[in-house]
């Protein structure tokens, strides 16, 4: 990678805006977010369903590999593995920075409930997480001088055990690697509160998505380490069926679930769309137009360049990242305590309830907020995503097939 | 035991005393309330209501038998007590709000910031004026309330688990200008909250979203203008 230290200092210095950002919200409180008593979760939360969903993709690519025969994939197995787990650590640091109490974060540990979706999914994120560097240590494994190994040390053939031991996780990585979107959308779909995401089709959306973003990661990455080469041809094919395949069928149940509910009619459902498609259009526009065009341009160059799949790549995680960002609006502007008034023809009023910021003058009783993240929202988000690019740009060297 | 409410919607007279009862005696920094009331079907919040077309309906949290807040809650901060009352756990929150998210009735309330922050915005001076409950009160060992929040934390109303413990009625109960409320044993065919409950036709709130809340109402009589 060229311009290897400038980039390293760069995503230091963003490192550094975060930390600063994060020290400031932890002593004056989460009253630093735009976040509010209605509007509950905010950039935090979309931030860490996007690293989620970004997170699969390397898994999902390098499991096919041994699973699909998918041989052309080969050279990007550890760029997949050093992907998943830099997005996993990514996930895991937004629910440390969106909580009110960092320093209980161990009471997770110490008294777990079972029936949280959320401890479901810190338990299969960690192990997620520890997957991954296993698998990138056993694909990497030939490369590290006998005496440097921590693990496996007595092995004697150590191609033979690396192809061998990676076929082996590679059916339990895909498990796992659909197992954390899965279980990601349950935090979400199992809240019967939220008509927005109390739908069964959840959960294979965030898959659907994850594999779409996740490839595109993948994709990004191994063109910035090995830049465009005519041997990886077929597999830059396969990843642009991949990534659009899958973004088709995100569509198609996005788009699915909101016919079923236009159709039938209910307010309050429509109401949810109203949100999306009304008051948040121009985002909606976003998430499903920049993919397209993304996709758009991978598929009809004839002649791949750095550029483009640069353009291509922003174009659709931007659009995914949209997408998250969408999760909130409809489920918080659509409070759950709608009621047909007794005795009165019009039928859904909406029960106001406490902000829980106090501000001179302000309304404090609401029903709707127009949720605009505040700078120091975004300056953690973005120190999160530089500590994840810090771990993918410090490692590259050793994702690379010499 | 299962201890319930029941509202007579009949009673209310709308003067929020409630409300301010509650938010007095638990202490609740600015910002945040407990318990409160509004005229369904107004446009505007807080106005007296249309005579014969508008009601009080005062909410707050509603003890659900199934409380997704109780079930979402990762460490277990939320958790019933012997009578089947909800209470948070001030010292375990993490303050993850996956609860305020999981509650249909936007009863839980967050500590966006230090209360003693807050307090100043209000130029209230600590310890000048008390104001509530002053005493920490534990449960199980676990405390359920404590006079000033830390921030970065959830709470909510408790059936007023202080006064509760001690032998009387909660604040809201026993501040009724009305007296519309009434709490008592919902698994005691003949207490006072059971008969009303049987032989008025109390209804419950939401009752689609399956919490089965312990909070019950009375409706209105209609009223010809």
């Amino acid at each position: 990678m060229k311009n290897y230290k400038l980039i390293l200092n760069i995503v230091i210095a963003l490192m550094l805006i975060g930390v600063i950002s994060y020290i400031i919200q932890l002593t004056t409180g989460l009253v630093v977010t735009d976040m509010n008593n209605s509007y509950s979760w905010g950039l935090y939360i979309a931030g860490f369903a996007f690293f989620v969903g970004n997170a699969a993709g390397g898994m999902v690519l390098s499991a096919s590999i041994y699973m699909f025969g998918l041989k052309a994939l080969k050279p990007f197995a550890k760029i997949g593995a050093l992907a998943a787990f830099a997005n996993v650590i990514g996930a895991m640091l937004c629910v440390v920075i969106d909580i009110g109490q960092p320093f209980r974060l161990l009471n997770m540990l110490i008294y777990p409930n079972f029936s949280s979706p959320l401890i479901w999914d810190v338990i299969i994120l960690s192990s997620y997480a520890v997957l991954s560097l296993l698998y990138f240590y056993v694909l990497r494994f030939p490369e590290i001088a006998p005496e440097k190994r921590i693990l496996f040390k007595d092995v004697e053939n150590a191609e033979e055990f690396s192809e061998k031991t990676a076929k082996t996780l590679a059916p339990i990585a895909l498990l796992f690697a659909i197992g954390i979107h899965v279980v990601t959308a349950w935090i979400f779909a199992t809240q019967g509160a939220r008509e927005w995401w109390h739908s069964a089709v959840l959960a294979p959306d965030f898959v659907a998505v994850a594999v779409s973003a996740g490839t595109t990661l993948v994709f990004l990455f191994s063109i910035m380490v090995y830049g465009i080469k005519e041997e990886h041809k077929s597999a830059y094919k396969i990843m642009t069926r991949f990534i659009s395949i899958a973004f088709f069928v995100h569509l198609f149940f996005m788009y699915n679930d909101f016919f079923i509910h236009a159709w039938y009619g209910n307010e309050h459902a429509l109401h949810t769309l109203a949100v999306t498609l009304g008051d948040y259009w121009f985002v909606h526009l976003l998430e499903v137009v920049l993919p397209l065009m993304g996709i758009l341009c991978l598929m009809k160059s004839k002649i791949l360049t750095k550029a483009k799949v640069y353009r291509a790549s922003f174009f659709i995680l931007i659009g995914v990242l949209a997408h998250r960002f969408l999760i909130m609006p409809a489920a918080f502007n659509n409070l759950p305590l709608t009621i047909s008034p007794m005795g009165q023809q019009n039928g859904n009023w909406e029960y106001p309830l406490a902000s829980g910021r106090f501000m001179e003058g302000a309304e404090l009783f609401i029903t709707n907020h127009n949720y605009v993240p505040t700078f120091i929202e975004w300056s953690i988000l973005i120190g999160v995503i530089s500590t994840m690019t810090f771990v993918v740009v410090k490692w590259h060297k050793l994702a690379i097939n010499k | 035991m299962r201890i319930g409410m029941v509202i007579d919607l009949e009673k209310c007279l709308g003067c929020r005393t409630c409300a301010v009862a509650c938010k007095q005696h638990n202490a609740q920094p600015p910002g945040n309330w407990w318990n409160r009331v509004f005229t369904p079907g107004s446009k505007y919040h807080l106005i007296k209501p249309e005579l014969g077309s508008q009601y009080f309906l005062p909410v707050s949290c509603q003890h659900c038998d199934n409380a997704a807040c109780e079930k979402v809650c990762p460490v277990g901060a939320t958790f019933y007590s012997k009578d089947k009352a909800v209470l948070v756990d001030y010292d375990r929150c993490i303050g993850c709000r996956y609860c305020m998210s999981a509650c249909p009735y936007g009863v839980r309330q967050f500590n966006w910031e230090d209360p003693k922050e807050t307090h100043k915005k209000i130029e209230w001076i600590e310890g000048g004026n008390n104001y509530g409950y002053q005493e920490e009160h534990k449960y199980d060992d676990r405390l359920v309330y404590s006079p000033i929040r830390e921030k970065g934390i959830v709470e909510k109303c408790t059936f007023c688990v202080q006064y509760m413990d001690a032998g009387e009625k909660p604040a809201c109960v026993r501040a009724c200008t009305g007296e519309a409320r009434v709490i008592g044993d919902l698994d005691d065919p003949n207490s006072e909250v059971s008969r009303m409950i049987n032989n008025k036709g109390a209804y419950t709130l939401i009752p689609e979203k399956g919490t089965k809340p312990k909070v019950f109402y009375l409706p209105p009589k209609r009223k010809d203008n």
